[in-house]
């Protein structure tokens, strides 16, 4: 069935075909209608999930951590500051091994106070050992959330689901909602094989002493580098299943591209009309689109992009004192590549100002018209 | 069923830092110095009730909407529900823990809705399953006498009712106004008491139409005749045509006899007969007017009566004392009074009148009712029961001097309230039993106490004592407030003032079934454990369990480590502590 929705609330469908059991979140903008949602549908008994309401982000991370261990499917979502009141549970949780969902509408962190648009939120969360997957539709919002679930459970990481606050979390599109039968036969009920169990019961999160602690973030980092497969295979199978993937990265004409035009989330869309115009005039522009950040998919990301002469990455982020968190980590990747791409670097959009296709065409005019970049991160839209 | 264990082998790491060892194998219970135990306790409402009734158990039953079983939960201590529910003094809400945090529970109101519910409904009482031989007499058919002879009754016991008026119900019909207790309401409530098989003979006063004698052939008597010599003013003109006693005067109205009071009375005194006097003549056409001797503060009358006399626009007059009424041709004409004073406080704590000389006034008035108190006939008894002049003298089982003969109610030195008459004939219904039975009536009675105010229970009785209550009262400061939110008490209904004297008709309307279930859910049910979970959910050690009876819950002393975390989170105070491993 195809229904005309908002990111946020193809996400609360999202979770509600998941057959999350124990959901908790506190209210902030621009996620609040997700979990508004979610309690209706729990309220009128489409899912018989527990709904607990709790008093800051700490708490519902606290909430949807402990539930998880117990043994259940769990779903919280948040933003900006109510992502970084959570920064110390995002650690908990991941170094716990647990399985959780989150979405995160992305959007900037004060001060200046801002309600809209920008990626820095979760991206300065990158070291807390989630894995991050950014959408670009509502649909693609809708499917990653199921998706996230398998995953989780597979690896034994919490998944973060990113849209973007506003352009995706607030716009509607039509979306094609799974049937509920097939999403069971995709997502089987969670079976943890560490849990909770009062009668058989355990101390989680003891101590561990020098020896053994690097132990612990080695398993880890093993898990986050099979998530990689992971990710690419549960994108296979939910293609297999519902006819659309997403892969861990889009290419757009990317073959013969001369220009790579780079970007997570909802930029990519208006990218998409500005190659095409390129296109038009006989400029080989290409687009990638960046899903997954976490675990970062930097072989990948290097096949394609060793093929171009020059990337344009457009970052809706800033890391103060360095530049487009993005940039830094496609710069890393291409390092020791044989073939390495010129790598041109954009911020722009920051606190929800409009990506437009004269944005997106700058940045390509800039990086077309350039021989070198010039060691520093333009700036797109800064008032003198 | 042995479950798998969830870590097998030491040598193969989990992914999260986890106990190889199952928490299980460490007793934390070794660590315990202080020692949790489920332990219901009394709470203050129980105790105060005059009647024994077990107020707090029977607003679970009524939060719970079984009202039939709550009404079941009372009528085993009080068969006169309904009766209680309108004229009871109600000292359990005095008691109520909640009236320090907001306003106390509406017990009374909610005592007189469920036996109004369960009249409706068609529900009586459950004759006993046994008869038994034995046979008592009961003198005197007012609360007292109609408490022990139900008692008794349910008991299996022959029962037979002695009444010296025309109808059943003492004090509770002539006495007591029909506005107060509408006569139907009095007479349904006696017929439900009758068929468990009392049998009932009016009209047979004690020693005029029957003597002591006649009773020998019961096996134990029980003396309830009541308080119906009224004390007279010792005041010149007392005499004269138009001075009459309240209790004459109450007696005649409950009859439905016409009395002439002329277009003005003066009633002498500050007690409810005195307030009950006043407001039957104001419902005759009659203007009253109440002479008190000392304040509004010292009146004994209920503060609920005094209040309705004054909405009802009754004058009091107070700090004032007949001492004379004046006549003419032998008929009232007016009285003559004095101004007092109030002196320091005499020997029942209230301060003492002191008349003012030379501040004489006069009234005028066509009638005076008489209300300075009332004293019991003894004149009818045997002289073994005569020692004392003023009541009839009874030990602390309602024992008299001689065998088998018990008294309760407003003969014996006790405050003159129904609901002590209804407590004092359940306890000489109890120390008959146990007199037919051979036992020692001071220890049955002792098992069946709850709390130190002289409160009996006939469930206790019939149990012999042992129902896990614990006599210990909870007082406020054993609740844990944090789970309890402030809502305001549902005000008594009542027909305005302005709508009420015309006739005799009932002033309190008594509460909506939606504002009962609301009082009944404002209980804190203190002492009592509700099955509220929050011991079980605060107990860090998963120590506590809930029982698969769904009676409470069940601790594990191998894992309980004595944080005491479930006593402090109880509500009501239904855990205690000991000192102990």
């Amino acid at each position: 069935m195809k229904k005309l929705m908002t990111g946020n609330t193809a996400v609360s469908y999202g979770v509600m075909l998941s057959r999350a059991e124990v959901i908790s979140a506190y209210p902030i903008t621009p996620q609040t209608t997700i979990v508004e949602e979610l309690s209706e549908i729990c309220a009128d008994g489409r899912l018989k999930a527990k709904f607990i309401r709790v008093e800051s982000e700490h708490s519902a991370m606290a909430c949807v951590a402990a539930a998880s261990a117990t043994g259940a499917r769990v779903f919280t979502a948040t933003s900006s500051h109510g992502l970084a009141y959570m920064h110390e549970m995002l650690h908990w949780t991941a170094g716990t091994r647990l399985p959780v969902v989150m979405v995160n509408a992305n959007r900037a962190i004060g001060s200046p106070w801002s309600i809209w648009c920008e990626q820095g939120d979760s991206l300065s969360q990158r070291d807390t050992g989630w894995l991050q997957l950014y959408c670009e539709s509502s649909q693609e919002a809708l499917d990653t959330v199921i998706q996230a679930y398998r995953i989780a459970e597979e690896v034994l990481l919490p998944v973060m689901v990113l849209v973007d606050g506003f352009f995706l979390s607030h716009t509607s599109e039509p979306v094609e909602i799974p049937d509920q039968k097939a999403v069971d036969r995709f997502l089987p009920p969670y079976r943890s094989r560490y849990k909770l169990d009062p009668d058989d019961p355990h101390t989680f999160n003891i101590m561990a002493d020098p020896s053994i602690f690097i132990s612990f973030k080695h398993d880890a980092q093993k898990a986050m580098d099979e998530a990689k497969k992971v990710v690419a295979r549960v994108d296979r199978e939910f293609k297999a299943h519902f006819g659309r993937g997403y892969g861990l990265l889009e290419k757009v004409r990317c073959a013969d591209a001369d220009v790579l035009f780079l970007t997570m989330g909802t930029a990519a869309s208006t990218a998409r009309e500005v190659i095409e115009e390129y296109r038009k005039r006989g400029k080989k522009v290409g687009l990638c689109r960046l899903r997954m950040f976490r675990p970062f998919p930097a072989r990948e990301l290097n096949k394609v992009l060793s093929e171009a002469k020059k990337v344009a990455v457009l970052d809706r982020d800033n890391s103060l004192g360095s530049g487009g968190i993005v940039a830094q980590e496609v710069k890393a990747a291409l390092y020791g590549a044989a073939r390495k791409p010129k790598v041109f670097e954009f911020i722009a959009g920051l606190g929800g100002k409009d990506i437009t296709p004269e944005t997106i065409g700058e940045v390509i005019e800039h990086t077309l018209n350039n021989v070198n970049p010039g060691g520093e991160p333009i700036w797109m839209g800064v008032q003198e | 069923m042995k479950k798998k264990k969830m870590v097998k082998k030491k040598p193969s790491l989990p992914p999260m830092s986890l106990s190889f060892e199952g928490t299980q194998a460490s007793k934390t219970g070794t660590w315990r110095y202080l020692t949790p135990t489920y332990l219901n306790k009394l709470a203050p409402c129980n105790e105060a009730c005059p009647a024994g009734e077990d107020v707090e158990a029977t607003m679970v039953l009524a939060g719970e909407e079984n009202y039939l079983g709550a009404w079941e939960k009372i009528t085993q201590e009080n068969p006169l529900p309904r009766v209680c529910g309108r004229v009871c003094f109600h000292p359990c809400e005095r008691a109520c823990n909640r009236k320090e945090f907001d306003e106390a529970t509406s017990i009374n109101a909610l005592e007189r809705f469920l036996g109004d519910r369960a009249f409706q409904m068609g529900r009586g009482f459950r004759p006993p399953q046994e008869k038994k031989k034995e046979r008592a007499a009961i003198i005197g058919s007012g609360p007292a006498g109609l408490s022990c002879a139900y008692h008794l009754a349910s008991l299996g016991y022959a029962v037979t009712l002695f009444e010296a008026q025309p109808k059943l119900g003492g004090v509770l019909r002539y006495g007591i106004p029909a506005y107060r207790l509408p006569k139907d309401v009095l007479d349904q409530e006696i017929d439900s008491l009758l068929s468990l098989g009392v049998e009932a003979r009016t009209g047979a006063r004690l020693g005029q139409d029957m003597m002591w004698e006649d009773l020998k052939k019961y096996d134990a008597v029980f003396v309830a005749a009541g308080a119906w010599k009224s004390l007279p003013l010792k005041i010149p003109g007392e005499e004269a045509a138009g001075v009459r006693s309240g209790l004459e005067f109450l007696q005649k109205v409950n009859s439905g006899q016409a009395v002439d009071l002329g277009q003005r009375v003066a009633i002498i005194g500050g007690g409810n007969t005195a307030m009950d006097a006043a407001r039957s003549a104001l419902r005759l056409g009659v203007k009253p007017l109440i002479i008190y001797r000392r304040t509004k503060e010292e009146m004994p009358a209920w503060e609920e009566e005094v209040l309705e006399a004054e909405e009802e626009n009754i004058e009091i007059i107070f700090l004032t004392s007949p001492v004379k009424i004046l006549t003419q041709e032998g008929k009232v004409k007016g009285v003559e009074c004095l101004k007092n004073l109030l002196g320091p406080p005499g020997k029942d704590g209230r301060r003492e009148p002191r008349p003012i000389g030379g501040s004489n006034f006069t009234l005028q008035v066509d009638s005076v009712i008489t209300a300075i108190g009332e004293a019991p006939d003894l004149s009818f008894l045997p002289a073994e029961l005569r020692k004392s002049a003023d009541s009839l003298s009874v030990d602390e089982t309602g024992a008299t001097a001689l065998k088998g003969v018990f008294g309760g109610g407003d003969i014996v030195a006790q405050p003159r309230t129904v609901a002590l008459a209804i407590g004092s004939g359940k306890k000489a219904a109890m120390a008959i039993d146990a007199f037919f039975r051979g036992q020692d009536a001071a220890q049955a009675l002792r098992l069946a106490r709850w709390g130190d105010k002289g409160t009996l229970s006939m469930a206790r009785y019939r149990r012999g004592g042992g129902d896990g209550l614990a006599q210990e009262v909870v007082k406020f400061s054993d609740l844990n407030l944090a789970y309890f939110k402030r809502q305001a008490r549902k005000p008594k209904e009542k027909i305005p003032a302005s709508r009420r004297t015309s006739d005799f008709s009932e002033v309190n309307p008594g509460l909506s079934p939606a504002s009962a279930l609301y009082e009944a859910k404002r209980c804190f049910n203190c002492g009592v454990c509700n099955l509220c979970h929050n011991c079980f959910l605060y107990c860090p050690d998963l120590a506590i369990s809930a029982r698969p009876d769904k009676l409470g819950y069940d601790i594990n002393y191998d894992y309980c480590k004595g944080c005491c975390i479930c006593v402090e989170e109880c509500p009501r105070g239904a855990i205690s502590v000991e000192v102990r491993k």
